[in-house]
């Protein structure tokens, strides 16, 4: 049974501007799928409107056979525990150290009292201490965030995810402000996640070779519409063409030795 | 002469009615505002020199004057003693000028905090955060020593009005403080708690306070040392005790401009005491611990 079921899914912010339109998607579990697509295509809305940070127009979303967009306000908070979600710019609370924004991926499994005075019990803190030695964190446990660097905040938003034992994570380029050597120790994290923890990743990308190397799987959004759907094998120049449109000229993207250019 | 004609050949059309006029050129453009900002200023001059000259002077020698002013300022600054109270006293007036000062700020900082939270923006609703701002701004556009004159009907003069009063105000001035450094957090922190499922008071405590607590600290303190200064008035004008009381006996009854200079020094003292600690605050919140 498919982990994600997307359906005719269709958001209008207003009436001129349409961010996707009639979206249909299956996504299995255990997959690692990258979203691409050029920006203003609508791969951010796609992805907050699963989690419902952003409702959608029209169209259903089915998580784990459960309907997402009928959800009452506790259930939907039930719901967003099992989605880990990580930015782009990391929104870590900057003033906390490593391990208390690690903590927070708890908060929705608690009640309003032990989450205003983060109140965590033992099993908690060990895993949190657990996943802060898989992520490479382990010297900046009681540091304060903002004296990290980028790509260790980006492993604490990944910890941050982890923790909540989410069954699938949602990455809203999760590498467009690093650096290529911090881009891949990201990468490899999520890689990682997907293979050996079987969580489901869905990754907004913006680097095509990123997703041709990660990936099980690439969805290209173009203009609001899916425009491409398949394994990374499959991705030929005119694809990515199509997907990136004008652009793609020079974009001069590597595929597997040839040039899309 | 070689420049002007590069120039006219670069932009083919020579702008002949700037370049050619015999004018004196003016760096400064003149419009409406400068005229008015400008009349303005000449009209202030003249109102002024017209006073100084149809100025009803009395007797009053101007050096007489001045010179008995600055003897009177040595008497205080340069003479001070204690007669009427002893140091004793003096500190204990001070102490409970300064349990006004912290009784009104710690009062309006808690209840500030709970109206700022539904004040932002960000964090509540339009209508909400709408209401209590235009309630807010009415409370700061009264005075404090009215707001106070104002509970005194209802309390008394005494230090009961006076600390409703001040805390009042306090409320008013910090919910608009506050609310503005809520406003300013980063979205994306509450939109990375909301995702995982946390709920709105658990991202207050957790992201909003946490990341605002060094604005938060720094607005309180700030108005702390405002009510101080509210206090010490509030002693003589409302009868609310405290140092403030001392120093308008000290001036307005025994005429002891000795006194009147301790006193000032010993205000003067705490309120140095207190920038020294705020500032302290200051670095230590925003610089890394």
């Amino acid at each position: 049974m498919p982990l994600l079921e997307i359906k005719n899914l269709t958001k209008k912010y207003n009436a001129d501007t349409l961010a996707l339109s009639d979206v249909n998607l299956t996504i299995n579990e255990g997959e690692f799928v990258s979203v691409i697509g050029p920006s203003g295509a609508g791969k951010s809305t796609l992805l907050r409107c699963i989690n419902r940070m952003i409702e959608a127009s029209s169209g259903y979303i089915l998580f784990d056979g459960v309907n997402v967009s009928t959800l009452s306000k506790n259930e939907l908070r039930n719901l967003r525990t099992k989605i880990g979600m990580i930015f782009q710019h990391y929104n870590l609370v900057d003033r906390l150290s490593v391990i208390e924004n690690i903590l927070h991926g708890r908060l929705g499994y608690k009640n309003t009292f032990e989450g205003i005075f983060g109140i965590y019990n033992e099993e908690e803190k060990k895993s949190a201490f657990k996943i802060i030695e898989i992520l490479g964190l382990k010297e900046q446990v009681y540091k304060r965030c903002d004296q990290l660097s980028g790509g260790q905040k980006q492993r604490v938003g990944i910890g941050r995810a982890l923790i909540q034992k989410p069954r699938l994570m949602l990455c809203d380029e999760p590498i467009a402000s690093l650096d290529p050597n911090a881009s891949k120790i990201i990468m490899d994290h999520l890689r990682n996640i997907s293979s050996k923890m079987g969580i489901t990743c869905l990754v907004n990308l913006h680097q095509v070779n990123v997703a041709l190397k990660y990936s099980d799987r690439i969805i290209g959004i173009n203009s609001s519409k899916v425009v491409f759907d398949g394994a990374p094998s499959e991705m030929t120049s005119d694809i990515v063409y199509s997907i990136y449109g004008s652009e793609a000229e020079e974009l001069d993207i590597d595929i597997g030795g040839r040039n899309a250019s | 002469m070689q420049m002007e004609e590069t120039l006219n050949t670069a932009w083919e059309e020579p702008s002949n009615d700037i370049s050619n006029d015999e004018r004196p050129m003016s760096i400064r453009k003149i419009s409406k505002a400068s005229i008015v900002m400008n009349a303005t200023l000449l009209f202030l001059a003249i109102v002024s020199i017209y006073a100084f000259f149809t100025f009803d002077y009395k007797n009053v020698n101007l050096i007489e004057a001045f010179s008995s002013t600055f003897y009177n300022l040595k008497i205080v600054f340069l003479e001070p003693h204690l007669k009427h109270f002893s140091v004793h006293e003096t500190i204990w007036q001070l102490i409970v000028t300064l349990g006004l000062t912290v009784l009104t700020t710690l009062i309006g900082s808690v209840i500030a905090l709970f109206f700022g939270l539904f004040a932002a923006q960000n964090l509540s609703t339009k209508l909400a955060s709408n209401i209590i701002k235009a309630v807010v701004a009415f409370i700061r556009a009264v005075p404090t020593v009215l707001w106070v004159l104002i509970f005194a009907v209802a309390a008394g003069l005494g230090s009961v009005a006076a600390v409703i009063g001040i805390t009042f105000h306090t409320i008013g001035y910090l919910i608009k403080a506050f609310s503005e450094s809520f406003e300013e957090l980063d979205k994306g922190v509450i939109e990375a708690l909301k995702g995982s499922g946390a709920n709105w008071w658990q991202i207050v405590f957790q992201a909003v306070i946490p990341s605002c607590a060094s604005y938060l600290i720094s607005w309180t303190f700030l108005r702390f040392e405002i009510n101080f200064t509210y206090a010490i008035l509030m002693g003589a004008a409302a009868g609310a005790g405290g140092i403030g009381f001392d120093l308008y006996m000290a001036g307005g009854h025994y005429f002891d401009l000795r006194e009147v200079g301790f006193i000032t020094y010993i205000i003067l003292a705490v309120a140095l005491v207190l920038e020294v600690i705020s500032t302290r605050m200051k670095v230590k919140l925003s610089g890394f611990d």
